[in-house]
């Protein structure tokens, strides 16, 4: 029913509404090195310029995968998340710092390995970071968090400190209602792509997909099964 | 030195504008609540304003800004990534830049232009 709701046009509506923007900026910054005279300058700006293309890569990429996901393409595996997570916050420390914004990791789990797939978690816990980046407050760090939620699940969650989510988009995911992008839109100019990729990625792996509210941020979460395998990582 | 704030939830953009425009004395704000509440402690002599933003709108923080009467006169710069009609006679914005379309070169001049608009009125 999803693919109903989330139409092949919308759906090209909402990935180009969402690629304007990076593609934007980095034309601007193409066109800034024009006027920019020190060597330094220069390579701030290639820094940026390559951090800002690989995000919007990263969600051409997703895209691909959401459209793939019916033909099982992705196989679930024992995965060890402090690996992917790690993963994350090796791509992502670049952007984060570009944003003036730091990531921590947190690794409070015993159980250590996960029923998924890893390219999905991955992109998961990319687009969590992403969200956190955006609306996590000035100076204040996002942390990404393992934790055994039960004897047969992990919860990897990604908090930010930012503004309070709105009740209304706290509802809707609440309810699962990721039917589309828009849906799960937080502010004018998002059309809620990542956690919409995000739902999806979660459904797939059989995890569950959620939020909570705190007086000072948001958590978003994924939670996922635990594997019987024992880790050798 | 000219006093501009620039109102912009993008830590990407809010960067660019930080190096193209270094010949100011710019104050960066990532929402306008910020902004306004900034403003009641400085008056910028010109407001750089990105139209989507979260919480209130750009529309919403220049409709706020023209409630005080120290910041009635004070020109706006609505920068979008989305097209805009013909805002500027219902909102008295001095201008409006197109993300997708601008260039450095376009920003620095129509903030110059905006700015000794501002002085000439």
């Amino acid at each position: 029913m999803e693919s109903e709701v989330f139409s092949a046009n919308s759906g090209a509506i909402v990935v180009a509404h969402e690629l304007k923007a990076p593609l934007s900026l980095m034309r601007q910054l193409a066109l800034s090195l024009e006027l920019e005279d020190s060597k330094e300058g220069v390579n701030e700006i290639g820094r940026q310029i390559a951090a800002t293309s690989e995000r919007a890569l990263r969600q051409v990429e997703d895209m691909i995968k959401v459209a793939r996901l019916d033909d099982a393409l992705f196989e679930m595996e024992p995965v060890n998340p402090r690996v992917v997570c790690d993963d994350v916050v090796n791509e992502l420390w670049k952007l984060f710092q570009f944003n003036r914004r730091e990531l921590k990791v947190y690794y409070r789990n015993r159980r250590r390995l996960v029923i998924a797939n890893p390219q999905l978690l991955y992109s998961v816990l990319y687009n969590f970071c992403i969200n956190a980046m955006n609306y996590g407050g000035e100076d204040l760090p996002s942390e990404i968090i393992i934790s055994d939620k039960s004897t047969d699940r992990i919860r990897v969650e990604v908090r930010d400190y930012g503004p309070a989510i709105p009740t209304k988009i706290w509802r809707e995911i609440r309810k699962g209602l990721v039917g589309r992008p828009m849906d799960i839109s937080m502010r004018p100019g998002s059309s809620g792509l990542g956690l919409y990729i995000a739902a999806k990625f979660t459904n797939y792996m059989n995890g569950k997909f959620g939020l909570v509210r705190h007086r000072d941020g948001t958590s978003f979460y994924v939670e996922l099964n635990v594997s019987g395998q024992l880790s050798l990582v | 030195m000219k006093k501009v704030f620039v109102i912009e939830d993008d830590r990407g953009w809010e960067s660019y504008y930080k190096r193209i425009l270094r010949g100011y004395d710019l104050s960066c704000f990532h929402d306008g609540v910020e902004a306004i509440a900034a403003m009641d402690e400085q008056v910028p002599d010109l407001v750089l304003l990105d139209v989507l933003l979260t919480g209130p709108t750009g529309f919403a923080v220049i409709h706020e800004m023209r409630s005080f009467t120290e910041l009635e006169k004070v020109p706006v710069l609505l920068v979008s990534s989305v097209e805009m009609g013909d805002f500027s006679k219902e909102y008295g914005i001095a201008g409006y830049l197109n993300k997708a379309t601008m260039t450095p070169r376009s920003l620095l001049d129509m903030v110059k232009y905006s700015l000794t608009e501002a002085t000439n009125d």
